[in-house]
């Protein structure tokens, strides 16, 4: 692979909160990536991960916020955070739009993950310099 | 730039297998090389005749059947895996080459991934 | 760092199917990283010999685990990092 000025990863995360470490090794190894200068270009959540894109996630105030954590990581960062559509939508993680395609009472992605498709991923893995995953544990 | 997908979960106890493919297509979709290796309990999604309806769920055999047309250069499955769940060639969908996964096949692709 | 062929990286426990998919899918000049559960493979006998092993630090100490320095290299996140970058291809099992 041809090396960059600047080595960049896409991150899949498919281990969810609470039910996984999958996280919060992520959002380590993210941070690792940046302080060490590399890219971050995208951050692709799918199957059980898309959890973490719930702006209804409420766990106990003793515990971390993964949803939050990692919402302000991508904020500050500008780090894209995408939600595969199939993977959200069948686990009941909706954005507007999709809430109103599917007339649906309420909406729940935790801004700023976006929904959007597999291709997101297969670009990632042709764009970045590594592709790496965080899976669920069990 | 090849991607070797892993399916290692049975069929309709999980929808892993069924996330599996759905990247499988994807990558074949935007014209990137592919193959599918099913290994452990995944080997099962590779039997003949599987009938899921009253389970509520849909059987994959026409999706696989269709992945050489859509660009997926193999079906894969674990030798060891299907001798271990009874499936011998004539058991199993056609198109499967069976393999001995090792280092040597994991290195054949730039990249490995499982759905989960 | 050195380069390798392929970095694996286990997050499960000794007892999940993909540790030894994993385990036997390792070539002598790979590297294996452990991370999360996968760090308890150091608490039994079945810590592969034949390749370069590391394990996350945190994690080992999380579970309170010791290591054998002689056995195996404690990193930290940013050694992930570059782990990931010196190795060729990266397999997440």
């Amino acid at each position: 692979m041809a090396a960059t000025d600047r080595d960049s990863f896409t991150l899949v995360i498919t281990g969810a909160p609470y039910a996984s470490q999958a996280p919060q090794t992520a959002l380590a190894f993210a941070r690792a990536a940046l302080e060490a200068g590399h890219r971050i270009d995208r951050v692709f959540l799918y199957g059980e991960g898309v959890h973490l894109a719930s702006a209804l996630s409420t766990p106990p105030s003793d515990e971390t916020h993964w949803p939050r954590e990692w919402a302000s990581f991508l904020q500050a960062q500008e780090i894209p955070g995408i939600a595969c559509i199939a993977s959200a939508l069948r686990r009941g993680l909706v954005d507007e739009s999709e809430q109103r395609r599917y007339e649906l009472s309420s909406h729940n992605l935790l801004s700023p993950f976006q929904i959007a498709g597999l291709g997101e991923w297969v670009e990632g893995r042709i764009k970045s310099t590594r592709t790496l995953y965080f899976h669920g544990g069990s | 730039m090849s991607t070797l997908i892993v399916i290692d979960q049975a069929p309709y106890g999980s929808w892993a297998g069924r996330e599996a493919l759905d990247m499988t297509f994807s990558l074949a979709a935007f014209d990137q090389e592919a193959a599918l290796l099913f290994t452990g309990p995944g080997v099962n999604w590779l039997r003949k005749a599987q009938q899921a309806s009253e389970i509520g769920q849909k059987t994959v055999e026409k999706n696989l059947a269709a992945a050489p047309v859509f660009g997926i250069e193999a079906i894969m499955a674990d030798r060891s895996a299907c001798a271990r769940y009874g499936l011998s060639e004539a058991s199993l969908i056609a198109g499967v080459a069976l393999v001995d996964p090792g280092p040597d096949l994991y290195r054949q692709y730039d990249h490995t991934a499982f759905a989960g | 760092m050195a380069e390798y062929p392929t970095l694996h990286i286990l997050n499960k426990a000794p007892e999940h199917p993909r540790t030894a998919q994993c385990l036997a899918a390792l070539a002598p000049e790979d590297a294996l990283l452990l991370i999360e559960n996968g760090t308890l493979l150091l608490a039994t006998q079945g810590v592969p010999a034949t390749c370069q092993l590391f394990a996350l630090a945190p994690d080992i100490q999380a579970r309170g685990l010791r290591v054998d320095t002689k056995q195996m290299k404690a990193v930290d996140y940013s050694d992930m990092v570059s782990l990931s970058l010196a190795a060729k291809r990266v397999i997440s099992w």
